[in-house]
């Protein structure tokens, strides 16, 4: 096979900067926070730890990183549960609703983060719920916003699964739920784990519908560093974004085991 | 399932039927979800929709019954406000454009790839780039564009040039940071549909005497276009909506429409004119939305 001898040299050269576009800045992340000067300039201060360090002592950045991964754990039970069932429902029934249905719960996908968190926080302010600023609150607008991707992970298994094996089982007297648990929820158990993942990562990430949802003393990651590099820029972020691109990438390399990832996003 | 079978099949069919019944039964499954996207989702937004119509009182939220469109009246006649709603459509526009001018490359050159192993690579390099928190990539951006930035500090370090570039905190930067955000979404809605474009159709084009370039424009091209569509009004919406790009690689300098919704709440206190800018903003990215799919599936021939 003579294949990557097919491709021009020209989109060869615009992938590299592509690629460039996408993995420098995560790669000055990893240098910034590892570097030994106050600020990483050119050239280069050489390497220490010192921000790390700075980093695991800051009570501010570490109960960040704690809300946040609470709030993403958290969110990411819920919203897979939740949509793991709704998906099986979509996949299982026909109907004008059910289509109706499916493009209802990818909505907030479109609905910018901005607008979905002002919204929420409204909503929480005005209806007395005492939402506002909590812990909860904050969880709900995380599971809104995860949800649509465990439904289309999840959705995208079950269409391609070949619902003959659930019914052999039931042919051998399996009952419905038996079946069900034994065969189809083997088989999709990757997927789901896949679309749990995805959750995970979008609501670790997520600053947008924080926003208007955190508070002073409920911070996440990702808006402690905003916080930080819109007033002091230190390195103490990058150090913190360290731990973070660590924690994505092995979790991208975990899923690309679990499913086909490009069935999931050639669609 | 209508072919006569025998005795044993027979009795096989009976269970079937009822499996494949049970799907109207399942609908409770559905529920919670529901519930939650009624309550959370729903009620909030539609009652943000309300309140946009509600008369503008600093400092006020609760929603009342008096209806007027001062607000939206106020965005479409103060240059201010309808300034940034054309600055965030040509700044998103410009976005999709370049999206697409360093997206195309890179998902034709993963969906020829034929390596698994090379290929697996390329997708994780993707995605991680696509999965990471946005605030992260932007402080790898601001170390790289910034007055002492790398780029700066390299370029005076070297005397190639005597002051900083204005790379940052101005609408250049902006377009990086959404260009960065937006390529992953770009390349992946691009991967499929090159990849599903049959060799021969371009071999067969070479054959007839196209020049390589020939084929690609006149053959490769338009037959990627439900995924140019599809990536580059997805970017759109993708870019008309971040405000935290905006907020950070334009240093509150270019003021799109997040960042109005964000200043009228936050600094104002003025929630009905902020929710009347998030509706503005909303439409524009919805009426987005729909062209792209009514686009894609034209384009597609029904098959999205």
């Amino acid at each position: 096979m003579q294949e990557e001898t097919n491709i021009p040299f020209v989109f060869k050269a615009i992938s590299l900067i592509s690629l460039a576009i996408l993995l420098v800045p995560v790669g000055v992340v990893v240098l910034a926070g590892l570097n030994a000067g106050d600020y990483l300039t050119f050239p280069p201060q050489g390497l220490s730890l010192r921000w790390i360090k700075a980093f695991l002592t800051s009570s501010m950045f570490l109960s960040a990183y704690g809300v946040s991964f609470v709030v993403a754990l958290v969110s990411t039970l819920i919203s897979t549960t939740i949509g793991t069932m709704a998906a099986i429902y979509l996949t299982r029934s026909r109907g004008p609703f059910v289509s109706f249905l499916r493009g209802f719960f990818m909505l907030p996908i479109v609905l910018p983060g901005v607008v979905l968190g002002l919204a929420l926080y409204v909503f929480y302010v005005t209806s007395d719920l005492g939402l506002a600023r909590t812990m909860t609150g904050l969880l709900i607008g995380h599971v809104i916003v995860t949800c649509p991707f465990v439904i289309a992970t999840v959705t995208a298994a079950l269409v391609g699964f070949d619902r003959s094996l659930e019914e052999a089982a039931r042919s051998l007297g399996a009952s419905p739920f038996t079946a069900f648990r034994l065969v189809t929820l083997k088989v999709i158990s990757s997927a789901i784990s896949a679309g749990a993942i995805f959750a995970f990562i979008v609501s670790f990430g997520q600053f947008e519908v924080t926003l208007f949802l955190s508070a002073p003393d409920l911070q996440t990651l990702p808006s402690a560093m905003y916080v930080s590099m819109r007033y002091k820029f230190e390195p103490t972020a990058a150090a913190a974004g360290i731990f973070a691109i660590a924690l994505v990438v092995l979790s991208m390399v975990v899923t690309s085991r679990l499913v086909n990832l490009k069935r999931i996003f050639e669609r | 399932m209508t072919m006569v079978g025998t005795e044993s099949e027979a009795r096989v069919e009976r269970p079937i039927r009822a499996a494949r019944a049970n799907g109207g039964r399942l609908w409770w499954l559905a529920v919670p979800a529901a519930l939650i996207f009624i309550v959370f989702f729903v009620i909030p937004v539609a009652s943000l929709f309300g309140l946009s119509f509600n008369k503008s009182v600093a400092g006020v939220i609760g929603l009342s019954s008096q209806f007027t469109l001062d607000n939206f009246i106020r965005i479409f006649t103060r240059a201010t406000y309808y300034e940034a709603i054309l600055r965030s459509i040509w700044v998103s526009a410009i976005v999709s454009t370049a999206s697409l001018l360093f997206g195309y490359p890179l998902a034709y050159v993963i969906a020829k790839t034929v390596n698994p192993g090379r290929n697996t690579l390329l997708m994780i390099m993707v995605l991680s780039a696509m999965q990471l928190d946005m605030v992260i990539r932007m402080f790898g951006l601001m170390v790289l564009l910034g007055d002492n930035g790398l780029i700066n500090g390299f370029l005076l370090y070297t005397g190639l040039v005597s002051q900083p570039l204005p790379l940052m905190y101005n609408t250049f930067g902006v377009i990086v940071g959404l260009v960065q955000i937006t390529l992953p979404f770009m390349v992946l809605s691009l991967i499929g549909i090159i990849k599903a474009i049959h060799p021969s159709l371009e071999e067969a084009a070479r054959a007839l005497g196209a020049s390589r370039i020939q084929a690609f424009f006149s053959i490769v091209l338009p037959l990627s276009m439900p995924g140019i569509l599809a990536g580059t009004l997805l970017v759109f919406a993708l870019s008309i909506s971040s405000y935290v790009v905006p907020a950070l690689m334009g240093g509150w300098k270019v003021m799109v429409l997040p960042i109005h919704i964000y200043q009228q709440i936050a600094e104002v206190g003025r929630w009905q004119f902020g929710a009347a800018i998030a509706v503005v903003l909303f439409v524009t990215s919805i009426i987005a939305v729909a062209i792209y799919h009514q686009a894609a599936i034209r384009t597609s021939g029904g098959r999205t």
